[in-house]
């Protein structure tokens, strides 16, 4: 199912797609000091990535009745704080996901795919 | 050495400890001045958070990554400066903190890399050192934000490369890099909204200011272990509400008009004052200053006394706060916006149980209120007071309570005017009756729709029990917190928390979208505050509201939807 449902009432239902979720992990990831981009979280995404943009590149959001799953899979610069610079990405993507989307975010796994090296010291 | 060892040295050691060319020693003072001074400030950055994120205060963590930085350097003996901002370079990534702490600690890192194998910094290498600083910093991120440190850092370094060209003189270079940042700091909600809505700069850019200010400081020979202080302008000063949190012990309000003298300083007033009293606020306006301030009975002189010497006292106002404390308690009459009725308009009136409830009753349109609940039945001419002399002949009652039910039905068969009670038991009923009122709609067609309203809702109560007994298969001891649910005992327990959770259970609040807490006057807010939070860990997808409803034997009503 690509779709969560958020919320019901009277006159109809919320559907969120995992898309829309992505995206805003994704800005919010992109925005955290740190990060200097996503990465493939397989092979085949790095493949498909070639041909086609996809908010999901490097966001999986999956979801249960106690609320999001989102997986991170991100780029660091070299020479940082690994440990602070997670814990504030966590921090900040949950923030804006509730806030945004409104939905109880329950886990985020931020996963480091590897360093860049603008500078050695 | 301390804030106050280090704030203490007279202007020939401080330039003993660091002199120019800056080496290696000359960094660590300089480094020591600024965590200091940030330290000293660090209340005021923690203040600037706007984010409820659990990341940390931004002062803390500032703090935290600079002390782990000099911790690195702290018994370093090293001359040379490119070796030294290595060293600190290193802690600070070893002891970064908080987004603002990375930062800070890629600061440090591209202020190091510009100084390598250099023995010395001059003007031109610091801003040489700053600029890498600024670069280094930018690249942590593919999308910076700005307004934030990141944009006081590169306006730092835009400012220093200026000023290099123009002096060589070190301080010179410091004292506008520090006006510079003080710029970019203010600017900073021009260009974050998210800062401009909260009012404030950014935290972590108002760090790094103090930060430089601290060296600034220290090399002009300021003091370093007093906060920086602002007076407020005269019309933000919010006497009001100082007036609400009175101190046990401080029982007298002293508010001073003077004048200053040409030496008085602020950061020492406040110093001086904050070992006289509690509440402090200090305001200007066109050059007269207002202090407010708490203090015991024994001290109400002192800051006449001590005010006097520091400039021209125009007037003085002493007020006994436990006096006014008392009265403001008995005087329970809230000014209440009732709705205005036109003739022919269906006006409500409600029965409240307390002052809180009232204000909410009267936000939803009631047009009369009258005082009353489980243990003060209002009297059947009470009620037909309440409505005989509005405008309208078209009257609806809110009884809110089984007990006033019948009282209500009664005042309505004395009147000639048209009026028709809807049975509410409890107060989250009456609210909800409240939500479908149309004024200017038919009277029978309200009617109706409030009649069905009171099934939408839920009732929660509750209440200390006051004898021992037992009801619906419920043991009840005296003493004990009982929780009913739409006026049915469902336990009875030690705890408000456990009984609202076996409430909520019991109402099947995981079928509905909105929990309402009204809290009543005995409880008190840093109880509600844990209260909520649990109730938010159990049903995290309910909205959650809480209100003051100030009725008396009621720790809460709660209305579930």
């Amino acid at each position: 199912m690509s779709e969560t449902e958020k919320k019901h009432n009277e006159l109809g239902s919320i559907l969120i797609q995992k898309d829309a979720i992505a995206s805003v992990a994704r800005q919010s990831t992109l925005q955290s000091y740190g990060v200097v981009g996503l990465a493939p979280k397989n092979l085949i995404e790095n493949i498909r990535q070639l041909f086609k943009k996809d908010a999901k590149y490097g966001v999986d959001i999956d979801f249960d009745h106690d609320g999001l799953l989102i997986d991170l899979y991100i780029m660091v610069e070299y020479g940082t704080r690994i440990k602070s610079i997670t814990n504030s990405i966590i921090n900040s993507v949950k923030y804006n996901v509730e806030r945004t989307v409104g939905l109880p975010v329950r886990r985020i796994n931020v996963h480091v795919r590897g360093l860049r090296i603008s500078n050695m010291d | 050495m301390s804030a106050v060892e280090l704030s203490k040295l007279n202007p020939e050691e401080r330039h003993k400890l660091v002199s120019l060319p800056v080496n290696g020693q000359g960094l660590k003072t300089l480094l020591e001045a600024g965590m200091i001074w940030l330290k000293t400030n660090q209340q005021t950055v923690n203040r600037l958070n706007v984010f409820p994120v659990p990341d940390g205060d931004t002062g803390t963590n500032m703090v935290l990554t600079m002390q782990a930085a000099f911790d690195e350097i702290e018994t370093s003996g090293m001359e040379n400066i490119g070796n030294m901002a290595h060293a600190v370079a290193r802690g600070a990534l070893m002891g970064a903190r908080g987004n603002s702490g990375v930062i800070l600690s890629q600061i440090w890192r591209g202020f190091a890399r510009a100084l390598d194998d250099e023995p010395v910094m001059d003007v031109v290498l610091l801003s040489k050192a700053l600029t890498e600083a600024k670069e280094t910093a930018y690249k942590g991120v593919v999308k910076p934000v700005e307004g934030t440190i990141l944009t006081v850092i590169k306006d730092i370094a835009t400012q220093a490369e200026v000023s290099a060209q123009r002096t060589t003189v070190f301080t010179d270079v410091l004292a506008d890099i520090v006006q510079a940042a003080e710029a970019s700091v203010e600017r900073t909600p021009d260009l974050l909204p998210i800062l401009k809505q909260a009012g404030v700069v950014d935290s972590g850019g108002k760090g790094l200011l103090f930060i430089f200010e601290g060296m600034l400081r220290f090399l002009n020979g300021d003091a370093l272990d007093k906060a920086v202080t602002e007076a407020l302008p005269l019309s933000e000063m919010d006497l009001e509400d100082a007036m609400e949190t009175v101190e046990p012990g401080q029982d007298y309000e002293v508010v001073i008009d003077f004048t200053p003298h040409q030496t008085f300083k602020l950061e020492d007033y406040y110093d001086d004052l904050s070992k006289i009293g509690s509440s402090i606020q200090v305001g200007e306006g066109d050059g007269i200053y207002r202090m407010h301030i708490h203090v015991p009975l024994e001290n109400r002189y002192d800051p006449i006394d001590h005010t006097m010497k520091l400039g021209t006292i125009q007037k003085v106002m002493m007020e006994n706060l436990v006096a006014q404390m008392d009265e403001r308690k008995n005087n329970k009459n809230p000014k209440l916006n009732l709705a205005q009725v036109q003739p022919g308009e269906t006006a409500v009136v409600a029965v409240s149980p307390g002052a809180g409830l009232s204000r909410i009753f009267a936000s939803l349109g009631v047009a009369a209120i009258v005082q009353g609940g489980q243990t003060m039945n209002p009297s059947i001419k009470e009620i037909l007071a309440a409505f005989e002399n509005l405008p309208t002949d078209k009257v609806i009652i809110l009884p809110n309570n089984k007990n006033i039910i019948m009282a209500a039905k009664e005042a309505a068969s004395m009147t000639v005017k048209q009026v028709a009670v809807i049975p509410t038991i409890s107060v989250p009923q009456g609210l909800s009756a409240m939500f479908r009122l149309i004024p200017d709609a038919e009277f029978e067609e309200n009617v109706e729709l409030m009649n069905e309203a009171i099934h939408d809702v839920e009732t929660g109560e509750i209440t200390v029990a006051t004898r021992t007994v037992e009801i619906d298969d419920v043991q009840v001891e005296k003493g004990q917190v009982i929780a009913l649910h739409n006026g049915k005992l469902v336990t009875s327990t030690t705890s408000i928390e456990t009984a609202c959770e076996e409430l909520l259970i019991a109402a099947e609040t995981s079928d509905y979208e909105r929990i309402t807490l009204f809290y009543g006057e005995d409880m008190k807010q840093s109880q509600m505050n844990n209260l909520v939070d649990k109730i938010r860990s159990i049903y995290p997808d309910h909205e959650i509201e809480v209100h003051e409803g100030g009725q008396p034997h009621y720790q809460l009503i709660i209305a579930i939807e």
